[in-house]
C-alpha cells in the first residue's frame, strides 16, 4: 500500500509533467506544416561563428522530418523540461517537514525504511518512465495527421535515452530528500546542478557524447543510429549509486 | 529469562545536534498495565517513544520492546507490528479521505480488527467519505486512535493522546481507551502533560524530567508511599537536617516546616516530633502535587 501512499504524494507532479511533455510533443508535430513554411527563409539565415555553425547545423537536421523532431523535441523541449520534472518527481516524502508532517504516521507502520524508500523510488521511476515513452509515442502515432511518418522503433529508443537519463536526475533528487526535508529546497539543489551541468556544455563547447544532455536527446543514435551504450551504462550506474546512497542515508535518519 | 515488562530500557541516551533528550532513561512498563508517562514539555517523552519504535537511534544504552531491540531494523519492524502508535499531532494523509485511510493502515496489518472499525466509525461518529484534510483536531484525533486501536496490537503508544481536545473530547477518548483495554487486555504506555487523564485512567505511572525518571511505579504504591508533614512551630522554623530516607523535599516558610516523603513517615515521624513542634499534619499527596514537588526538586 505504500504504493497508493507514493501515487497520492507524487500524482499532481506527475499528472502535470505529463500534460505538459505530451502536449509539447503534440504540439511539435502539428507545427510542422508551418515550419516546412518557415524553412527556406531559415535556410537563407548566413551567421559567422561558432553560432553561425550551430544554427546552420541544426537547420541542416530540421530539413527532414525526423532530424526536426529530433531538434524540436528530444534535443529541447523534452531534454530540458523533462529534466525539470524528474527532478521534481524526485523531491520530499521522505523526511519529517512542517506542521503537516505525517512522516510519523509512515514510520509507525510495520514496514522497513528500505521498503518505504524502495516503494517511493519504484513509484518515481514508473511514473518517469511513462513520462518518457508517452510523449516519444506521440510521434509515430501522430505524424501520419500531418503526412509524416516517425519510426516506432526511434521513438521507443529515444524514450530509452530519456528516462536512462532522466532517472540520473530523480535519483539524485530523492538523495537530496533524504538529507534535506521538503520539496523546494532538494528541488533547487538539483536544479541547479542541472544548470551547472548545462553552463559546462555550452562554456566547453558542448561535451559531446560524454555531456548526459547529448545521451538524454539520443544524439548519437540520431547521428550513428547506434545506441549511447557507454553514456547509457554510466547514467544507470549514477542512478543506481544514488539510490543505494539515498537508502543508506535514510536508515540512518531519526525521525 | 523471558523479561516480564513490556518496555524495559536501561540507561538510555539520545543526543540531538549535541542536546541531550535523554540522560539515563531507566524505565520498565509492566505488560497489562496503563502506563501514564508524565513529564512537562521537552522532558523527553517523545523522543523515548520514538526511540522504543524504532524511528530515532539511541546514543548508548538498551531499550527493549516485547523483549526485542528497537535499533534494529528487523526487530523494530516486529516491535511496529505489535504495537500501535499515536503521534502528538495526529498528522494523517490529508489526500486521502477516512475510508481510504482505515484500508491504507488495515493493509500493514493481518488481525486487524473489521469489527472494533465498525464499533468505533459509529462511536466516534466519523464520515467514512470525509477527506482527512476536513476534520476536525478531534475527529483526526478519534480516526488516528481508531487507526491504533483496531490493528490487534499488544502494546498501545499515545504521544499526548488528549492535546489540543476539548474537556468533552478528552473524555470520550480516554473513556474509550479505557473500555478498550478492559475489553482487549492490552498495555498502554500514553505521555502526558495533563495530570488529570494520568490520574483518570493509569495504574502505572512515571515522571520524567529533563530525560531521566525521577519517579516510577504503581500509582496506588505512590499514593500510599508519598506524604506531606506539615510541622507547625511556635516560633521560626527550625533549619534542622534531616536524616531519614525517602525525604523528597523540605520547605520552610516562617513557622511552617513541608516535607515530602516517598517512603512512609515512620522514621520521618520519629526525627520531626525530636523538633518539638507545636502540631502536626499527616497529609495524603495527589499526583499533582507528587508531579509538581518532583520536578521541581530536580530544578
Amino acid at each position: 500500500m505504500f504504493w497508493y501512499k507514493s501515487w497520492l504524494d507524487t500524482r499532481w507532479r506527475f499528472l502535470i509533467a505529463f500534460a505538459v511533455l505530451v502536449c509539447s510533443a503534440i504540439l511539435t508535430v502539428l507545427a510542422y506544416p508551418k515550419f516546412l513554411a518557415l524553412l527556406p527563409s531559415a535556410m537563407r539565415v548566413n551567421l559567422g561563428g561558432e553560432i553561425g555553425r550551430r544554427v546552420t547545423e541544426t537547420i541542416q537536421f530540421e530539413r527532414d522530418y525526423r532530424g526536426y523532431i529530433w531538434v524540436q523535441s528530444f534535443r529541447q523541449n523534452l531534454t530540458q523540461l523533462g529534466t525539470l520534472f524528474a527532478e521534481l518527481l524526485g523531491t520530499g516524502g521522505l523526511l519529517p517537514s512542517g506542521s503537516k508532517d505525517t512522516a510519523l504516521f509512515t514510520m509507525s507502520l510495520p514496514a522497513s525504511r528500505n521498503e518505504l524508500l524502495g516503494t517511493r523510488a519504484a513509484t518515481g521511476l514508473i511514473e518517469l518512465g511513462v513520462l518518457a515513452f508517452a510523449p516519444a509515442l506521440v510521434f509515430p502515432l501522430l505524424s501520419p495527421a500531418v503526412g509524416q511518418t516517425f519510426s516506432a522503433a526511434s521513438a521507443i529508443t529515444h524514450g530509452a535515452c530519456l528516462f536512462i537519463t532522466w532517472a540520473v536526475f530523480f535519483s539524485l533528487a530523492l538523495l537530496l530528500s533524504t538529507i534535506v526535508a521538503g520539496v523546494w529546497i532538494p528541488a533547487l539543489v538539483a536544479i541547479c546542478v542541472a544548470f551547472f551541468l548545462t553552463a559546462v556544455d555550452l562554456v566547453a563547447g558542448g561535451t559531446g557524447r560524454y555531456s548526459i544532455f547529448a545521451v538524454m536527446s539520443g544524439e548519437h543514435y540520431f547521428r550513428t543510429g547506434t545506441l549511447p551504450w557507454v553514456g547509457l551504462v554510466v547514467s544507470a550506474a549514477a542512478s543506481a549509486a544514488m539510490l543505494y546512497a539515498a537508502a543508506r542515508n535514510f536508515a540512518r535518519q531519526d525521525f | 529469562m523471558v523479561d516480564p515488562f513490556v518496555i524495559h530500557t536501561v540507561e538510555l541516551r539520545k543526543t540531538y545536534d549535541g542536546v541531550e533528550a535523554l540522560r539515563g532513561l531507566n524505565l520498565q512498563v509492566p505488560a497489562g498495565s496503563i502506563f501514564g508517562f508524565l513529564g512537562r514539555n521537552g522532558a523527553g517523552k517523545t523522543t523515548a517513544m520514538k526511540v522504543l519504535l524504532g524511528m530515532a537511534r539511541p546514543t548508548s544504552g538498551d531499550a527493549r520492546v516485547f523483549g526485542l531491540r528497537p535499533a534494529s531494523p528487523d526487530e523494530g519492524v516486529d516491535i511496529r507490528r505489535r504495537a500501535a502508535f499515536v503521534s502528538e499531532d495526529k498528522s494523517l494523509y490529508d489526500a486521502m479521505n477516512v475510508d481510504a485511510m482505515i484500508r491504507f493502515t488495515a493493509s500493514f496489518f493481518p488481525r486487524w480488527r473489521a469489527d472494533l472499525e465498525q464499533r468505533y466509525l459509529r462511536m466516534f461518529e466519523l464520515p467514512r467519505h470525509a477527506p482527512v484534510k476536513t476534520l476536525s483536531r478531534g475527529m483526526r484525533t478519534k480516526l488516528a486512535l481508531l487507526l491504533a486501536l483496531c490493528r490487534g496490537a499488544e502494546l498501545l503508544v499515545l504521544d499526548e493522546p488528549s492535546s489540543g481536545l476539548d474537556p468533552a473530547s478528552t473524555e470520550q477518548v480516554l473513556q474509550a481507551l479505557v473500555a478498550h483495554v478492559a475489553d482487549e487486555g492490552m498495555t498502554v504506555f500514553f505521555s502526558s502533560h495533563q495530570i488529570a487523564d494520568v490520574d483518570q485512567i493509569a495504574d502505572h505511572v512515571a515522571i520524567i524530567d529533563r530525560g531521566r525518571v525521577v519517579v516510577s511505579g504503581a500509582l496506588d504504591d505512590l499514593r500510599r508511599d508519598y506524604r506531606r508533614l506539615r510541622l507547625v512551630f511556635d516560633s521560626d522554623a527550625p533549619d534542622a537536617p534531616f536524616g531519614a530516607p525517602g525525604i523528597a523535599h523540605v520547605r520552610r516558610a516562617g513557622r511552617v516546616l513541608t516535607l515530602l516523603t516517598t517512603a512512609g513517615t515512620e522514621q520521618v515521624v520519629d526525627e520531626a516530633r525530636a523538633l518539638a513542634p507545636a502540631s502536626m499534619d499527616i497529609l495524603p499527596v495527589t499526583l499533582k502535587e507528587i508531579f509538581l514537588e518532583t520536578v521541581a526538586v530536580e530544578e
